[in-house]
């Protein structure tokens, strides 16, 4: 899994791992980084040998979102870019991607605006003491709308709505997202998150693949639909 | 700009924020007939003040609201009837989002929030509360159908502890420090006597953000409790979009980079709808 210049991409036994890996630019997504998520998320869901994918960040942020300045230097990159948020088909995350391998996004620092989208589209959210997580868009004046719509059917919506609004003056801390149920593990100290998320992949990979894939279809499914059409 | 004259209500507006304020503290602030034809007024006025740019929904006295003011259904002649047409119709026009406020709305509830009074809690933003208010739907206990305040909830918050307030009625009120383990309000603000200065700075804060892009953000996102998870996304990829080349988006990096706030373009309902 090499000849990925903004990713790094490995297995651990049954665990694969996705790991952002731009840690001087925050994890922030530039144009390299968009196409390769794509890439990568097919390539671990079609290794037979992965079972259950972790996605993390190198360095002190987990994500952070678009890199606006690299992208508007890239206009090819931008006019796709633009192109897929207007018809909403961003190839972003393992939702995007139709990945139905568990996935667990462990949050190992900040946590900002587009970065959003990774902890609204995995299946299980763990976090490091140390983490934050904040929606800077209104600050800049952008409108935030996917992530903050993936979150509201997860968690308790008030608590988005917030995020949305205050934007960049407030982060809601590790242990209210733990309280809220927007993560289910806090890892203390932050230096073992990796080793806490391999270890709940190799527990969940105990189960049945075929099991759990038909079991993550019928779930988010479930957020397209009526309840009585979800039955 | 100046406000109407109400009789249930009070407006007012202190540098970018809007108070709207339950007025009725004798009968703990519950819905007569004039505050429920007020409540339009007042949304409005709040909304078409280009100076306004969030807004504060709180009570005067020691209740924030307690729903429809059981003693005149009781006692003028005419009951629950007069409202038989527009519940019916689902035309009403008492919170923000019946009205179509795009402006953020904060909810500051400072005391006993009881049946109707959800219907604010269920329709705004934010909410936060003093740390003596308490929650209760007393509807089931006097013969009555609790829905649309409760099915506003449901969408925001556990099901299970808004079905467990529905069925218990009046006889267990959940304490603001259960709220907000639930996420039903994010802050609860102690001593109480402190909730509007919190309900202020909390309003000034977000007031610093661009009003155009709240305004997209606030259609967005109460847009997504209509439709299913893929259809929200595609039609918030609208109001995102609809963004796009608005001044405020070249002035907020400017501004972020140059470390200082952001100078925004004022939000009018014309612009944003």
């Amino acid at each position: 899994m090499t000849g990925y210049e903004t990713l790094v991409v490995e297995r651990r036994g049954p665990v694969g791992w996705l790991v952002f890996d731009r840690p001087d630019r925050a994890n922030a997504m530039n144009a390299t980084m968009l196409a390769e998520l794509e890439h990568a998320w097919r390539e671990l869901d079609a290794d037979r040998a992965v079972r259950v994918i972790v996605n993390t960040g190198n360095g002190d942020a987990f994500q952070t979102g678009l890199d606006v300045v690299q992208l508007s230097r890239d206009p090819d990159a931008l006019r796709e870019q633009s192109r897929r948020t207007k018809q909403a088909e961003l190839r972003l995350t393992a939702w995007h991607n139709r990945v139905w391998k568990p996935v667990i996004a462990a949050v190992n620092g900040t946590c900002a605006g587009g970065g959003l989208h990774f902890v609204a589209d995995a299946d299980i959210v763990i976090a490091a003491s140390t983490a934050s997580f904040t929606d800077p868009h209104v600050s800049v004046g952008q409108a935030t709308v996917f992530e903050t719509i993936g979150l509201m059917a997860k968690m308790p919506a008030e608590t988005v709505m917030r995020m949305a609004f205050t934007g960049v003056h407030e982060r809601i801390p590790a242990r209210r997202a733990y309280e809220l149920g927007m993560i289910s593990q806090i890892v203390d100290p932050p230096a073992l998150l990796r080793d806490e998320a391999q270890a709940l992949a190799e527990t969940i990979a105990q189960n049945s693949p075929a099991a759990m894939a038909a079991t993550k279809r019928a779930l988010w499914a479930a957020f397209e639909l009526t309840q009585e059409d979800a039955r | 700009m100046s406000y109407p004259k109400l009789e249930c209500l009070k407006l007012e507006r202190r540098g970018p924020v809007g108070w709207l304020l339950n007025n009725r503290p004798d009968q703990l602030n519950a819905m007569s007939a004039r505050m429920r034809d007020e409540f339009e007024v007042a949304w409005k006025a709040l909304d078409a003040d280009p100076e306004v740019r969030v807004i504060v929904h709180t009570g005067e006295g020691r209740a924030f609201q307690t729903g429809v003011d059981v003693t005149e259904i009781a006692t003028d002649g005419v009951g629950m009837d007069r409202y038989r047409e527009s519940v019916e119709a689902f035309d009403l026009r008492f919170t923000s989002w019946h009205n179509r406020v795009w402006k953020p709305v904060i909810t500051a509830v400072n005391g006993v929030c009881a049946g109707g009074g959800f219907h604010w809690v269920a329709d705004a933003d934010i909410v936060i509360a003093a740390s003596d208010a308490t929650f209760f739907d007393p509807h089931v206990s006097v013969g009555q159908v609790v829905a649309i305040e409760a099915i506003g909830l449901l969408r925001k918050m556990p099901a299970e502890a808004v079905m467990r307030m529905a069925f218990v009625g009046r006889y267990e009120r959940l304490s603001a420090e259960r709220a907000y383990e639930l996420g039903m309000v994010s802050q609860v603000v102690d001593p109480p006597d402190r909730l509007r200065d919190e309900a202020q700075a909390l309003a000034e804060t977000i007031a610093r953000n661009s009003p155009a892009a709240m305004a997209a953000t606030k259609r967005a996102l109460w847009g997504a409790f209509e439709v299913g998870l893929t259809e929200a996304c595609k039609r918030g990829a609208q109001e995102l979009v609809s963004m796009w080349g608005h001044p405020d988006q070249v002035e907020g990096p400017r501004a972020f980079a140059e470390k200082r706030d952001a100078q925004w373009a004022d939000y009018t309902r014309a612009a944003g709808e």
